[in-house]
């Protein structure tokens, strides 16, 4: 008896748990967020998410320096001195799956557009559908996601200096383009449940917008590469 | 058992009264075993950390009911385990449990000979199989147990059953694990 309860101890000691997430930045932007709707109820859904997002980037006032903004569709990118301290994460992180994409345009709630190396699996969550693409000549998997803004789901990115910001254009459809250095990307839900996911990632981005989707490519691409991929998303 | 340092009744305590401060010090505490606890519930990393996250966020909601005094940790995974109970329901299929790379080959001990090293590597294959083959309401008291090393009445709020009922659950599965493990 004392013998396998002293074994299985000794297996607990030894088995592999995924990293683990960083949940302060998270649940802070969360508690802040629902003090500050408690105050004022009727401030909109909008409203609620912008302050939520500033305080999730609370950081002492003297690095926060928000040098600059830019607004594409469902994302807002914005210039600061130094990133917040988050871990590392899986870009799927938080959301459900892997399910077919079936179940996630189901769960999404909207048609989807897909690029042409869709793969068969994908993660989801109510206004958003992510999924990892390989690419060949590319190290690493790259994230396609795309989502509807509209005041609902809003993913923001901090960036820092050294990160190069683009305007590009994909087909009709504006876009950014974002290269190098490490950036901050929190999601946030609010229709009445707020979400609020931050991770850290290290790949360049091309985001742009079709209609209500914004669509967001995130990988160790080359800008060519990327637009090239945008381009075939139908 | 618990060994838990005086000051964390002084930290809930301020978290009580609005401190956002002090419990996100909870937080950075305990978010490590809240994120384990779930994942061992719901199985997949993804909604684990969502469990936990919410969590922590309903626990904050809640701590006005918290009797101050009692021990804060079995009452967070009590929380934890409801969301992460919930989230069960829906998720796929629960990733199997898996040895840490080194663990998996040989036994750290000092200078092991081959053999030892194999027959442990072996064995601890041999019972993380069996844990695994358990059914799921004694599977969870044994890696409540024994793996998150929780005490009995830990165990018992994080299943929500007595405390009769995980002692009862854990004899059953010694029972069967010593069956296969010998």
């Amino acid at each position: 008896m004392a013998e396998l309860e002293r074994d299985l101890r000794a297996l607990g000691a030894l088995l592999e748990y995924p990293p683990e997430p960083d949940l302060v930045p998270a649940v802070r932007a969360r508690l802040a967020q629902r003090e500050r709707r408690w105050r004022r109820p009727l401030v909109l859904a909008l409203a609620a998410v912008v302050l939520a997002l500033a305080v999730a980037f609370a950081v002492p006032p003297a690095r926060s320096a928000i040098l600059r903004f830019f607004h594409l569709g469902g994302i807002t990118v914005e210039r600061v001195e130094k990133l917040p301290p988050v871990s590392r994460r899986s870009p799927v992180a938080g959301l459900r799956g892997p399910m077919s994409l079936e179940q996630a345009r189901r769960l999404a709630g909207f048609p989807l557009l897909l690029p042409h190396l869709t793969p068969r699996r994908a993660y989801a969550e109510e206004g958003i559908v992510a999924m990892l693409l390989h690419v060949e000549g590319v190290e690493g998997p790259v994230l396609f996601a795309e989502f509807r803004g509209e005041g609902l789901g809003v993913v923001k990115k901090a960036i820092e200096r050294q990160t190069i910001v683009e305007p590009v254009r994909v087909g009709n459809s504006d876009g950014l383009w974002l290269q190098g250095a490490p950036h901050v990307v929190t999601y946030l839900d609010a229709r009445g449940r707020a979400r609020v996911r931050t991770t850290r990632l290290a790949g360049n981005v091309l985001a742009w917008t079709r209609g209500a989707t914004t669509f967001r490519l995130e990988g160790a691409l080359t800008r060519e590469q990327a637009l090239h991929i945008a381009r075939f998303v139908r | 058992m618990v060994g838990r340092p005086l000051e964390e009744t002084e930290v809930v305590e301020r978290a009580k009264r609005g401190d956002a401060r002090a419990y996100e010090e909870l937080v950075q505490t305990y978010q490590g075993l809240a994120f384990r606890t779930a994942y061992l519930v719901v199985g997949n990393a993804a909604d684990a950390e969502d469990a936990a996250q919410e969590a922590f966020v309903k626990a904050y909601r809640a701590l006005g009911r918290f009797r101050s005094g009692e021990p804060f940790r079995p009452w967070l995974l009590k929380i934890v385990a409801n969301e992460a109970r919930n989230r069960r329901r829906s998720a796929g299929r629960r990733d199997a449990l898996a040895l840490r790379a080194a663990a998996a080959e040989s036994s750290g001990e000092a200078a092991p000979s081959p053999e030892t090293a194999a027959l442990d590597a072996e064995r601890r294959r041999v019972l993380l199989a069996a844990v695994e083959t358990l059914p799921d309401e004694q599977r969870l008291v044994v890696t409540c147990r024994y793996f998150l090393d929780l005490s009995e009445e830990e165990t018992a709020a994080v299943l929500d059953v007595p405390r009769g009922t995980v002692k009862s659950r854990a004899s059953r599965a010694l029972d069967r694990l010593r069956e296969t493990y010998g």
